[in-house]
């Protein structure tokens, strides 16, 4: 049993009804989940924008700013300072929430689509079908994530599309498990069995009933998953299999790069490393909040 | 009363300060200090002739001695385990005197016998140690062995060495060599006692993963020497523990114990300065000089620049950089001196060829080549390689050189400079160790990559003769005009002839561009102030034999 | 609950089968061929020959699994082209500075996150409650490796608290009959060195318990929440049982089994978070041997790495299992 899965297993499943105006109505009284909402949109209007807010281009060096041949902090003309190559920190933090973005989208796109996928077919065949697929997840699942990702850069070679497919292929049996067991959770319900009786083949009911039921958990997961994603990405590139070409503005090879300089100029590490844990909050914040939201346990508690 | 106050005061008192006299006077090494010195990694073995690596040879010059040495801080020769010497007319007979009254750490005696069978041993390894992983400066000095195993080994400098008395020997060598004396000082040519040597197995090894390891235990529990310092312990990852040598027959250590533990990051080193967790610690950043000089309890100790960083330029068949023209345009659209101003903080000096200032043959009338991108465009254009001009170029990760503090600074400012001078560059980069120098090694770390060079004896035969004496796969060109004048200085015994041929090889390089030197460049030791006759030597080493804390 | 057991254990098998043959196709895709990955560049055709003979190279691919699973279950993972020794040496060698770093982070974990999911639980909605979600939700979203160098700045070298690098002071000379210090010095009775290894384990063990910290936060005080409600909690208090009695007896007992589950799980978390974390305190375990690896594709090393740790994990997941089975009298009848 993986995390994601006990936690998911706090979401009861019932027919959808009312669940998302009262999840709703719940979201917007949590302080919290308001907050992750604020910085997540920070965040991706950064990503998508940033040709536009970016005063510099991320790349463009300039040796001559240089004192004594240390970045410089904050100035007014670079409001988080210049790196060690004479680039505007700001411009690369703001190309950089592309990058993280990015590798967060595909990657749980990834993930999702595939996991999904696995889980409700094994949920839904059972049998030897659902006995092959699920110990093929446990296998995955016996290597810890980041472990996994590393094997799979180490094989597929470093860059940032790799770590993309890595981080995805590591998810995979994450939303299998969910999808398969909310998917035993609703074989046997009302609903199921009725649209079975009627003669809606199995394929049909799959679609058009069980994998809409399982939505709630599955975005729960998958924000959350983003929140992972990102760091994972950070972490891979503190272990040198991140992008290849060290201009990259991306925030973990910004963090890494800073290493040898943290003593002389800290700053270098701290930006990277507040936007990381800034976008990752939000992501979990607002998973977070969803889920509470999502909960039915807490129905008409408040 | 008070009187028998005073008297029982009077008498503690001098007990206390005649317990705190015998003490002192005791002269265990508890009472002497201990020196922490941290390095960026574990030694590889403790058998000098099987390494090349800084870290070992830090641990085994505390234990080991050679014939002769640099003094400490300089690159002047100077007697060690030999007194004196003299050479024949022709160089090929070199007779040494050698110093009475030295015991390896083993008890035995240091004398002739010692000697030759130092010299016997290297000369006739085979197999396994002749590969280049293992015995890296005999080849480099000696050409070959007695019966050359592996390819690509030449005749060997070395021809017999026989004992005249106790305290004599004479070397008979092959040919004449200028390089002889001088590269006695490498460590890997460090006297070692036989008895240790035949009974823990120094000579039993094998290639494992294509590269040289020993199998006998001495190479990791039983190096023995005549130096100030004794091998105590080496637990891998933690710690090379050694003690004060009280049979020392110079000078002995002040330091009763010196710790050398590895810590693999320079910001790891500071801290742990900083924390008191270390005395001093090795190849510290530039970039953390001024954070050590402000701090009131710590210094800076510098070594003088004895190193060159370059750029090779591969040349190959069908390669774009046969082209004289495509190789000046490199070194014009390289923007050398802004790099060297910008991220050596004030330790880095412009190189304008392979030898550091510092070393005879030198010479002010090299080539220089200002950066310029449109002559570097004009450049290309003429030649073979028009803009854009692709190339592959290489950089090292995971490493700090002194030459070198971060490699991929120095490559991305230069990745933009060649851009901006008609190249269109694709970026490459592989791990120092194991991947990044042998590549190099090879020549096949595409058309540019980033290396250095630090000078490990006091010659110019180091640097140029290395790498442009013949024909190597790192440059990939065949120039004989360039590889005879550096044989023949290297074979030249007449100091002015060698000044001069090296003068003119110099000049001939830099019309030639094998490849584009950039800096010559300090390295920094970081310290506490209460450390003491520590000295930094130039090629690379620390001298602790002076060195006391408090 | 025998038939649990016995289920469980034979669920191991196909999962550590399904890991080598994962592992060995892994090594086939590497880049360049497996035997160059595994030997390094600089192998002469001479040893390469050897290797493939040895190693079964030019055989059909089954019998290369078959010979590849022997050696495993051997322990022989190869050497290591970055130090030449045998990867199950280092492993032997560095396996204890982890295992203690990671048991060190998990009491932590458990220590500071039980107390504090409970209380956030019974002080649910409230000021507590939000807090520590939101404090848990700030541990989980920084990056081990980032919160290792802030810990190390403020504590070691800003306050000088605590030491910054390696498990002992380098002066200490003590004995290490099993390599594992915190039992070495307990057994030699050397309290100076127990005192001076715990403190080298202090901030590693806070920064790679931070994850770990939050999730059992979050768990313990969903358990409570959950198990507060339920009639059996009711009933004891409308029993009139004093509220403590209560919650020992019922509330933390029951919830403490959800939790135990999770401890099990944070073993991977806590050993991945180890490669990271280790490099910056230069803590001689498996995570900095295993970062060194990666930065240098010493892929022998990797492998070994991956298939220990991954053993690792099955084997305490496999533990936690059956100790939760023993422990929850639900399982124990089914």
């Amino acid at each position: 049993m993986s995390v994601a899965e006990l936690e998911s297993a706090e979401i009861v499943l019932e027919a959808p009804s009312g669940l998302w105006r009262e999840a709703r109505h719940r979201l917007v009284r949590n302080p919290g989940a308001i907050v992750g909402a604020v910085l997540v949109s920070v965040f991706v209007v950064t990503a998508i924008f940033a040709a536009q807010i970016a005063p510099d281009k991320p790349n463009e060096q300039n040796l001559s700013l240089l004192q004594n041949g240390q970045a410089v902090g904050p100035s007014s003309a670079h409001w988080l300072g210049i790196d060690t190559l004479g680039r505007d920190e700001f411009s690369r933090i703001v190309y950089g929430a592309r990058f993280s973005l990015l590798v967060g989208i595909v990657a749980v796109a990834i993930g999702l689509s595939i996991g999904m996928l696995l889980g409700s077919i094994a949920g839904y065949a059972g049998g030897l079908l659902d006995s092959v697929i699920m110990r093929a997840m446990d296998v995955m699942l016996s290597i810890p994530q980041l472990l996994l990702a590393i094997g799979i850069v180490a094989a597929l070679g470093p860059g940032l599309g790799k770590i993309m497919v890595a981080i995805g292929i590591v998810n995979i049996p994450i939303f299998a498990r969910l999808l398969r067991g909310s998917v035993l959770a609703q074989k046997e319900n009302d609903f199921v069995l009725a649209a079975r009786a009627i003669g809606v083949r199995r394929r049909g009911i799959l679609f058009a009933h069980i994998i809409p039921n399982s939505i709630s958990p599955v975005i729960v997961q998958g924000t959350l998953a983003m929140a992972t994603a990102i760091i994972d990405v950070a972490g891979l590139g503190f272990l040198g299999l991140g992008p290849q070409d060290p201009a990259t503005p991306e925030w973990g090879t910004m963090l890494t790069n800073a290493n040898d300089y943290l003593v002389s100029t800290p700053f270098l590490a701290i930006v990277p490393g507040v936007a990381i844990v800034l976008s990752v909050l939000g992501f979990n914040l607002i998973g977070d909040g969803l889920r509470e939201a999502l909960d039915p346990k807490l129905r008409g508690r408040h | 009363m008070r009187g028998i106050v005073l008297k029982t005061g009077f008498i503690t008192a001098a007990c206390a300060a005649v317990l705190l006299v015998t003490l002192g006077l005791g002269g265990s090494s508890s009472a002497r200090p201990t020196l922490i010195y941290a390095g960026a990694a574990d030694p590889t073995y403790l058998d000098p002739g099987l390494v090349s690596d800084g870290e070992s040879f830090r641990v085994t010059e505390a234990i080991m001695e050679g014939l002769v040495y640099l003094k400490p801080g300089t690159t002047q020769l100077r007697p060690r385990l030999a007194t004196k010497w003299a050479t024949s007319s022709d160089g090929k007979t070199w007779t040494f005197w050698l110093r009475r009254g030295v015991k390896f750490h083993d008890g035995t005696t240091f004398a002739s016998g010692a000697v030759c069978y130092n010299f016997n041993r290297w000369y006739n390894w085979s197999g396994p140690f002749q590969d280049a992983s293992a015995t890296y400066y005999y080849q480099a000095i000696y050409g070959g062995f007695k019966h050359n195993d592996v390819s690509g080994l030449g005749p060997p400098l070395f021809r017999s060495c026989a004992k005249k008395g106790k305290y004599k020997v004479v070397i008979k060598l092959n040919r004449k060599s200028g390089t002889f004396l001088p590269s006695l000082v490498i460590s890997s040519f460090a006297m070692q006692s036989p008895k240790a040597l035949a009974q823990y197995g120094a000579d039993e090894g094998e290639l494992r993963n294509g590269s040289f390891v020993p199998t006998g235990s001495y190479a990791f529990q039983h190096p023995t020497g005549t130096g100030p310092f004794k091998f105590k312990s080496w637990t891998v990852g933690e710690k090379v523990e050694l003690v004060r040598n009280n049979s020392y027959w110079g000078n002995k250590a002040k330091l009763g114990r010196l710790i050398i533990r590895p810590i693999g990051t320079t910001t790891g080193r500071l801290q742990a300065l900083q924390n008191g967790e270390v005395n001093a610690y090795d190849l510290a950043a530039p970039q953390d000089v001024a954070t050590i000089k402000g701090n009131s309890s710590l210094k800076v100790i510098t070594r003088a620049p004895f190193n060159v960083a370059y750029v090779t330029i591969h040349q190959g068949t069908g390669s774009p950089m046969n082209d004289l023209k495509v190789r000046q345009a490199v070194a014009y659209g390289l923007n050398r001196q802004q790099v060297v101003d910008s991220f050596y903080f004030g330790a880095g000096k412009l190189a304008d060829e392979f030898i550091p200032p510092s070393l005879p043959g030198w010479s002010s009338k090299v080539q220089k080549y200002p950066y310029n991108p449109n002559k570097a465009k004009q450049l290309l254009n003429s030649s073979s390689c028009h803009v854009p001009c692709h190339v592959d170029f290489w950089y090292p990760t995971n490493v700090s050189r002194p030459y070198m503090p971060d490699p991929a600074r120095n490559f991305q400012a230069f990745q933009a400079s060649l851009e901006a001078s008609g190249f269109s560059v694709t970026p490459h980069s592989a791990p120092w160790r194991p991947t990044y120098v042998a590549k190099v090694n090879d020549g096949t770390a595409g058309d540019l990559n980033l290396i250095g060079w630090s000078g490990d004896y006091g010659d110019p035969d180091n640097f140029v003769g290395t790498f442009f004496k013949s024909f190597s796969a790192q440059f990939g060109f065949q120039n004989p005009a360039i590889f005879n004048i550096l044989t023949k200085a290297a074979n030249e015994t007449s100091v002015t002839k060698r000044i001069a041929l090296y003068k003119k090889a110099n000049e001939m390089i830099m019309k030639y561009l094998p490849g584009v030197p950039y800096a010559h460049s300090n390295s920094f030791i970081g310290a506490q102030k209460r450390v003491h006759g520590m000295v930094a030597t130039p090629v690379g080493g620390t001298w602790f034999q002076g060195a006391t804390v408090g | 609950m025998l038939r649990y057991v016995v289920r469980r254990l034979l669920l191991v098998v196909p999962i550590l089968l399904g890991l080598s043959i994962l592992v060995f196709v892994w090594v086939r895709a590497l880049p360049g061929s497996p035997i160059s990955s595994l030997l390094g560049e600089r192998a002469t055709p001479a040893l390469v020959a050897q290797y493939r003979e040895r190693y079964g190279y030019n055989e059909p691919v089954y019998k290369q699994y078959v010979k590849q699973l022997r050696s495993w279950s051997r322990a022989d993972f190869g050497t290591s082209i970055a130090t030449h020794r045998e990867v199950k040496d280092e492993i032997k060698q560095r396996f204890p500075a982890t295992a203690e770093l990671t048991v060190a982070a998990l009491i932590f974990a458990v220590a500071i996150g039980v107390p504090l999911g409970f209380f956030a639980a019974k002080k649910h909605g409230r000021l507590f409650d939000h807090a520590s979600l939101f404090i848990s939700l700030i541990g989980v979203s920084i990056p081990v490796f980032f919160l290792a160098i802030i810990l190390k700045y403020i504590f070691a070298v800003r306050l000088g608290w605590l030491p910054t690098v390696g498990r002992i002071d380098v002066l200490i000379e003590t004995k290490h009959p099993t390599n594992f210090y915190v039992l070495d010095a307990i057994i030699t009775g050397d309290w100076h060195a127990l005192w001076d290894v715990l403190k080298h384990l202090i901030l590693p063990a806070v920064a790679l318990g931070s994850i770990p910290l939050a999730i059992v936060t979050r768990i313990t005080r969903a358990a409570v929440l959950d198990v507060q409600n339920e009639d059996y909690v009711r009933t004891a208090r409308a029993k009139g049982l004093p509220p403590l009695t209560v919650d020992r007896r019922h509330v933390l007992r029951n919830a403490l089994l959800p939790i135990s589950t999770i401890i099990g799980l944070q073993a991977g978390l806590l050993l991945s978070g180890a490669v990271l974390t280790e490099t910056v305190f230069a803590f001689p375990g498996l995570g900095s041997w295993l970062r060194d690896a990666i930065f240098n594709r010493d892929y022998p090393v990797i492998q070994g790495g991956i298939l220990f740790v991954a053993f690792l994990f099955v084997m305490v997941n496999l533990i936690v299992d059956i100790s939760y089975a023993i422990i929850n009298p639900r399982i124990r009848y089914s």
